[in-house]
């Protein structure tokens, strides 16, 4: 026999010839030292490509494949709270906060009438006033710790969080609108000072979140 | 024990259990569970990612999760006539030589690039080249390295090849005896 083309060979390894011509070949290579040798590179050849390890995606796939099927990505197990507790103890901060501030407006309201001061009427009525005493410093700091702290928080977590600051904020602006029109609305005043403080609130408790997952 | 299944390497008894727990998980995703289709991806993702990178010779984390999105969408097209994993696999088949047709329909307009010829090494190729085998199976053309990935690396049989590449099954052993000659210089 003459020798072999090299697609025999290959042909041969997956047993893809006629049965006569297998043997044939199988008795060629049993004397012939230059096919045998390509033969056995063959053989490492496939044997190396079932041998080639697996390579998984290099990171976790399943949050974008999830949010396309429209299911929702698994809680992640770094956060100690449940989304309810979280909830929950905000609402518990927000209100005492309110009482809190509320208190404060009334005793401060009684120390200005007791000082006497009517002559120029305040651009925010005493509670919006209180409330913002410090606060916008207050803010500035927490929104920093939260950009520091933001990226040990899930995206699910960043997500409520940005929308619940995006509603407050736009109660804000609301607020200040209607204020500017009218400033002496005690009741505008009050509900801008209860706003920026459960937007505070909110600041507060993603920051501890960033906290609890680290 | 040990069973065959068309396509892959004979399963093994632990195989066998996978694959019932693919089958039961293949179901309640059908039905809308996405709890049941998050376990099938975190049992055939890491799998899926590589038989789409080596096919397409490129790392293709995208590419995966269009798979895994695809297999989601036809779950109501799988009726356990083969294994969960053979089918998903052809579904990641289809992905990668749509994506390849659109690339080249994109090419052909940009540029008029002709498509890479097929590489067809010499018998007298040298031994050893100085690149790892991975390296080596990106050089290869498209066409033989698709059908390398399928038959060496998978385990699926030419007629199999030629159904899910559109090819004669004379063009997959062709395509696949290239391959190996190429690849033979970059054994280490």
């Amino acid at each position: 026999m003459t020798h072999p083309t090299s697609k025999q060979l290959s042909d041969f390894l997956d047993r893809e010839l006629a049965p006569a011509e297998q043997a044939e070949l199988e008795a060629h290579l049993a004397g012939c030292g230059e096919c045998a040798a390509l033969m056995g590179e063959l053989r490492r050849v496939i044997a190396r490509a079932e041998a080639l390890e697996e390579r998984p995606p290099r990171a976790d796939l399943w949050p974008g494949v999830a949010a396309a099927i429209g299911a929702i990505p698994p809680a992640p197990r770094r956060i100690a709270f449940s989304i309810p507790q979280l909830l929950a103890a905000g609402i518990a901060l927000v209100v005492i906060t309110g009482v809190m501030v509320r208190w404060l407006s009334r005793e401060r309201r009684s120390v200005v009438a007791e000082i006497a001061q009517p002559a120029v009427p305040p651009v925010l009525p005493a509670g919006a006033r209180i409330a913002a005493h410090g606060y916008a410093d207050a803010i500035r700091e927490l929104e920093a710790e939260l950009a520091q702290g933001r990226g040990r928080l899930d995206t699910a977590t960043v997500r409520v969080l940005e929308d619940n600051l995006a509603l407050v904020d736009r109660a804000i602006q609301e607020a200040q609108r209607a204020l500017a029109a009218d400033p002496g609305n005690a009741y505008v005043s009050g509900h801008l000072a209860r706003t920026r403080l459960r937007k505070l609130g909110l600041l507060r408790q993603a920051t501890a979140l960033t906290h609890v997952s680290s | 024990m040990v069973t065959t299944s068309p396509g892959l390497h004979p399963l093994r008894a632990t195989d066998t259990a996978l694959a019932d727990a693919d089958a039961v998980d293949a179901t309640l995703a059908a039905s809308g569970d996405a709890h049941a289709f998050e376990r099938l991806y975190r049992r055939h993702v890491g799998r899926v990612h590589t038989l789409v990178s080596r096919m397409l010779g490129e790392d293709a984390d995208d590419v995966t999760q269009e798979v895994m999105i695809r297999g989601w969408q036809k779950l109501p097209t799988f009726r356990g006539e083969s294994a969960f994993g053979t089918w998903l696999y052809r579904v990641a088949v289809n992905v990668v030589l749509n994506r390849r047709a659109q690339v080249g329909r994109v090419r052909r307009f940009l540029v008029r690039q002709p498509e890479e010829p097929l590489e067809r090494p010499g018998r007298e190729a040298p031994v050893g080249a100085g690149i790892d085998f991975e390296t080596a199976l990106k050089g290869l053309s498209p066409g033989a390295r698709r059908v390398f990935v399928l038959h060496d690396v998978e385990g699926y049989r030419h007629e199999e090849i030629a159904g899910m590449l559109g090819i004669a099954a004379g063009t997959s052993k062709s395509q696949l005896h290239y391959a190996r000659m190429a690849l033979r210089r970059h054994l280490e």
